[in-house]
């Protein structure tokens, strides 16, 4: 592998800064809960989980592509924008009765609609992009990085010009637009959906890496690509198959975003994927786990931020990343 | 005495010899001439502005390319320095109009030492691990950079930005000497920055401290086994290239008089200049000015390309409309260029010599 881990051999400083990380999210909720009232912690703190599990279907695709084909990708944003923007059109064009309905049934119907839509289109597309466009480039990353970029404008304007020209509101099914309440807590039902979704994933994807064969396949293709294909696996198939997996599951993230953010827009994707590639990088490539816990990590810290010095949120996501990468160089889980 | 030499030692003598007779040599010098007497022949605005952007942005995209062509670290935050170096500049004009060359010595030292750091810290954390995380994480800091330069707008002005109090022998108006306009005269100070920080950057690229980063870019284990202790050829080439980035944002801010988040701090500016350095050429230096040219020259001439595709195609709307989708072009150039024309003009060029040399 051309990586390269400089990592020297850890003194006791070192080691010591580096289990400090693992305190800042205990910081998190120690201190802020004695600066605010409790209801109000406690709605930030879930809509922050709520953000982080949707970045994490976000940054899911980046890390296992980047772990597994060495890929960066800088068209994944797009992917997102096209879930947000299939579930718009259905939304609007398609079923607006469903989603005006109050009946929890409907709703879901409406949302699993989306869904199929958003799944089988990304898939398609990522399929045939990984097929036509990535596969000439692997193992060039600047190739790579101007490749994909290219597709990423022309994804947003294409998207654009198929009427997302400008900010849109995005309503969310009634049933869900809703909230639950727990004592004098209020919890927006979207967003329990929200971290449920994002934990089913990280499961589903956690039992298919862990325990089936494919991913037995896509886990040893990360660790030795060559043994694979020499053993007589497709190791085509199974990257088409993952990055296609990766633009899906980015697809459902960004569907998932705007009913969160109650907006869609050509840019979406682009905004979102800084914030998808600082929690790859914290995470450390290649590592579920990590991203998981980068992601809701970086939600609940920016959601803070946004509460106490708004100017400043988009600052201190860079100032965290510095830190994590000071103390840990080669992310939360570095491989190996 | 020549049957002990090597065959590659009687080439490098034959190159010597030959150097101000090669089109190597010859070509840039005629660039610079025709650049040197553009305003006697035509001192209109136009043409002047479009010289002077040509210029600046050439040498802009040249700093980048000694990054992406000769270390193969593609960054995204270049144009982060492009605004440290014009807000440097027009905050300093702010503060001492009295003073304007005092204002541009000040401001080329904060500009140094503000990019040094900041590289230095980007480059700090992602070279060492991972190269390409470089294009991450300088993404980052580049929208990071943008959303304090809009937040804080008691020093910088906000999203309004700051207007530039140029000394009087700039000004358009003034006559200076006879001929000279303070528009000429500014353009002839850019015009000597510009042709000296192409200079450094040529003795740098081709000294051997420019072919050890060649080096690490072709095979960076190799080049690490040979002794060379690559993090740090890498985190110097960063530094110089960031730092020649603002000092052509100082330029840039002179020769606009205006400076704002949009114009100077936006990824999109880093994005111009990365399909400059495209078109020109990766890892040639001379390719950032000669991209930077037909970049401007596109760029100027998209009004009057609209209404010609109007007017002469008129049955096909989709061409005028096509000229406002500005991202589906520049989508279409990145994937094309890449696929279809790797190396740019310059590179097409030595290849077509090299045929020609062999055939």
């Amino acid at each position: 592998m051309s990586e390269r881990i400089q990592d020297k051999p850890l003194n006791i400083w070192t080691k010591s800064a580096a289990i400090s990380i693992w305190f800042i999210p205990l910081l998190m909720v120690w201190i802020v809960p004695d600066m605010i009232d409790f209801p109000t912690w406690a709605s930030m703190t879930v809509s922050g989980i709520a953000m982080g599990c949707l970045f994490f279907l976000m940054a899911i695709g980046l890390t296992i592509t980047f772990g597994l084909m060495d890929v960066l990708n800088f068209a994944h944003g797009v992917f997102f924008t096209i879930g947000a923007f299939v579930a718009w059109r259905i939304f609007t064009l398609l079923i607006p009765d469903w989603v005006e309905a109050e009946s929890f049934w409907i709703n879901a119907a409406a949302i699993l609609l989306a869904i199929a839509a958003t799944v089988i289109i990304n898939f398609v597309l990522g399929m045939l992009m990984e097929k036509y466009v990535f596969r000439q480039t692997y193992g060039d990353h600047l190739k790579q990085i101007l490749i994909t970029m290219g597709i990423w404008f022309i994804g947003e304007e294409v998207i654009r010009i198929l009427g997302l020209s400008e900010n849109q509101a995005f309503f969310t099914p009634g049933w869900f637009a809703e909230s639950f309440e727990l004592g004098d807590v209020l919890v927006l039902r979207y967003q329990v959906f929200s971290i449920l979704m994002g934990l089913l994933f990280f499961v589903l994807i956690q039992w298919i890496l862990n325990k089936t064969k494919i991913g037995l396949i896509v886990r040893a293709g990360v660790e030795n690509p060559n043994m694979i294909k020499a053993m007589g696996y497709n190791l085509n198939k199974v990257f088409t198959g993952v990055f296609a997996a990766g633009a899906i599951l980015a697809g459902i993230g960004g569907l998932m975003w705007a009913g969160y953010d109650e907006n869609v827009n050509a840019e979406m994707g682009g905004y979102n994927l800084i914030f998808a590639f600082v929690i790859v990088i914290i995470a450390g490539p290649g590592s579920v786990k990590g991203t998981l816990l980068g992601a809701i990590m970086i939600g609940v810290f920016t959601n803070y931020m946004t509460f106490f010095t708004p100017q400043l949120a988009a600052a201190s996501l860079v100032l965290l990343m510095c830190a994590i990468l000071m103390l840990k160089p080669s992310g939360l889980f570095p491989q190996k | 005495m020549t049957n002990n030499q090597t065959p590659v030692q009687l080439a490098r003598i034959h190159t010597q010899a030959n150097r101000y007779k090669s089109s190597s040599f010859m070509l840039p010098l005629a660039g610079l001439a025709v650049f040197f007497v553009l305003p006697l022949l035509n001192p209109s605005y136009f043409i002047i502005d479009l010289a002077t952007k040509v210029l600046v942005f050439g040498i802009f995209a040249c700093s980048f390319d000694v990054m992406v062509g000769y270390t193969g670290v593609l960054s995204f935050g270049h144009s982060m320095f492009f605004g440290f170096g014009a807000y440097s500049c027009a905050i300093l004009f702010r503060t001492m109009p009295e003073s304007p060359v005092i204002a541009i010595i000040l401001a080329v030292l904060c500009s140094t030492i503000l990019s040094t750091i900041i590289a230095a810290v980007m480059a700090f954390f992602s070279l060492r691990v991972v190269a390409m995380f470089f294009a991450m994480i300088t993404l980052a800091f580049a929208s990071f950079a943008e959303i304090i330069a809009i937040q804080f707008s008691e020093i910088t002005g906000g999203e309004d930005g700051i207007t530039l109090q140029l000394p009087e022998y700039f000004k358009v108006t003034q006559n200076v000497v006879g001929w000279i306009t303070g528009q000429s005269l500014l353009y002839y100070f850019i015009l000597l920055a510009c042709g000296l920080m192409l200079l450094l950057m040529l003795r740098l690229t081709q000294s051997p401290f420019g072919r050890v980063l060649k080096s690490i870019r072709e095979n960076e284990d190799r080049s690490e086994a040979l002794g060379y202790k690559t993090f740090h050829f890498r985190l110097f080439a960063v530094v110089i290239s960031c730092i020649l980035a603002s000092f052509s944002g100082i330029l840039f801010a002179l020769w606009l008089g205006f400076v704002s988040p949009e114009s100077t701090l936006s990824v999109t500016i880093t994005i111009n200049v990365l399909i400059m350095v495209l078109i020109g050429g990766i890892g040639t230096v001379y390719g950032g000015i000669i991209g930077a040219f037909v970049l401007q020259l596109f760029e100027s001439g998209l009004p009057q390309l609209r209404v010609l595709a109007d007017e002469s195609l008129p049955q096909f709307p989709m061409l005028g409309e096509l000229t406002q989708k500005w991202h589906l072009v520049y989508g279409s150039l990145f994937v094309c260029i890449v696929i279809f024309f790797p190396f740019g003009i310059i590179g097409w060029v030595k290849l077509r010599q090299l045929k020609k040399q062999t055939a």
